[in-house]
């Protein structure tokens, strides 16, 4: 198979795989029970799902595949942390903790 | 102006301040497809019919590098399997939809527009929310494509030392704040901390991602429980 068709037939099978992955609950929801420990558990799945995004990004770089911590990002994103709970806004949070990432990385290099 | 057509501004208005975020995200996956040694048709198929920002760098990443197909696949739809739990904790919010809308509303379903309907849209009194969530979703689609093609030209141009990829963490928690009332909400972004830090680093092909959401999940369901707290 050439590269082109290899690439397409990745791009059909993960849309076709991920849209049922996102789209069968929402289809069966009212056809199948809904047992209170499965509420239970699905009530907390915002907080669950948007800390464990956040943050092996504030701690960690990739770089060529291997994840290490990254201090610079650490400080940054613990100040926008407090940014973050004292605005509530998200561009105020956004612009901090960018400053903050790159005054760090410019203080350590010129450590 | 109908109810509609307010909701469906008002899910466009309430996800800009995210979109902030996913436009360096959206370069970067661009720029890989171009990486990976294609070109336009390839990066908007892609972001068109995919849709999900993480797989797609992960699975143009693993091709860069010559995984197998299957490898490929595998990995990236591991990647995708928040979603599965994102859809289950949506459907009753999205209950009014029709049998005919709904295969359509769960391919709209990605990490922001989930988000802002989770903790903005539903709510707001003001809003019917299935047409807040598709008008949230179209803002999203179309920076996702204009950032994916944008990705594609520009991508080789902008140095990683920038960073910009921290936007998106930096994006999630400041969405992540207003929802951290009470003791419950906090320790539960405690466990799954703790865990995203331990578990992504140590598991192989995000599935550390997938565990720690899991693990915060459970402590909460076990901490209602026990203080006899009854499901929201």
């Amino acid at each position: 198979m050439s590269p082109r068709a290899s690439f397409w037939l990745i791009i059909l099978v993960l849309a076709a795989g991920t849209w049922a992955m996102r789209s069968i609950p929402i289809m069966l929801h009212g056809h199948v029970p809904n047992p209170p420990w499965l509420e239970r558990l699905l009530k907390h799945v915002p907080v669950a799902a948007l800390t464990a995004l956040v943050v092996p990004g504030a701690l960690y770089l990739k770089t060529d595949g291997i994840l290490a911590f990254a201090p610079a990002r650490a400080v940054a994103a613990t100040v926008a942390l407090f940014v973050a709970l004292r605005t509530k806004n998200v561009l105020a949070t956004l612009f901090v903790g960018m400053a903050v990432l790159w005054l760090g990385q410019w203080g350590l290099a010129a450590l | 102006m109908s109810r509609r057509k307010h909701s469906v501004l008002a899910g466009m208005k309430d996800i800009a301040p995210i979109l902030v975020g996913v436009v360096p995200f959206g370069l970067v996956a661009g720029s890989a497809v171009v990486r990976a040694g294609f070109a336009l048709p390839e990066v908007v198929g892609m972001s068109l019919i995919v849709c999900a920002g993480a797989s797609q760098i992960v699975a143009t990443t693993l091709f860069i590098d010559g995984a197998p197909i299957l490898v490929v696949l595998g990995t990236a739809l591991i990647v995708n399997a928040r979603m599965f739990i994102y859809s289950a904790s949506i459907a009753p919010v999205l209950s009014e939809a029709s049998a005919r809308l709904r295969p359509l509303l769960g391919h709209m379903l990605v990490d922001q527009n989930y988000v802002a309907t989770m903790t903005q849209g539903r709510l707001r009194l003001d809003v019917s929310i299935v047409p807040y969530y598709v008008g949230a979703w179209l803002a999203l689609a179309g920076v996702w494509q204009v950032s994916n093609v944008a990705g594609a030209v520009l991508g080789p141009l902008v140095p990683a030392a920038w960073g910009l990829d921290f936007s998106v963490p930096l994006v999630f928690l400041a969405l992540l704040t207003p929802s951290l009332k009470g003791r419950t909400a906090v320790s539960v972004a405690l466990v799954s901390g703790v865990a995203a830090a331990v578990l992504v680093p140590l598991l192989p092909m995000q599935t550390g991602l997938v565990a720690a959401i899991a693990a915060g999940m459970a402590y909460g369901a076990w901490r209602d429980r026990r203080t006899g707290e009854e499901p929201a």
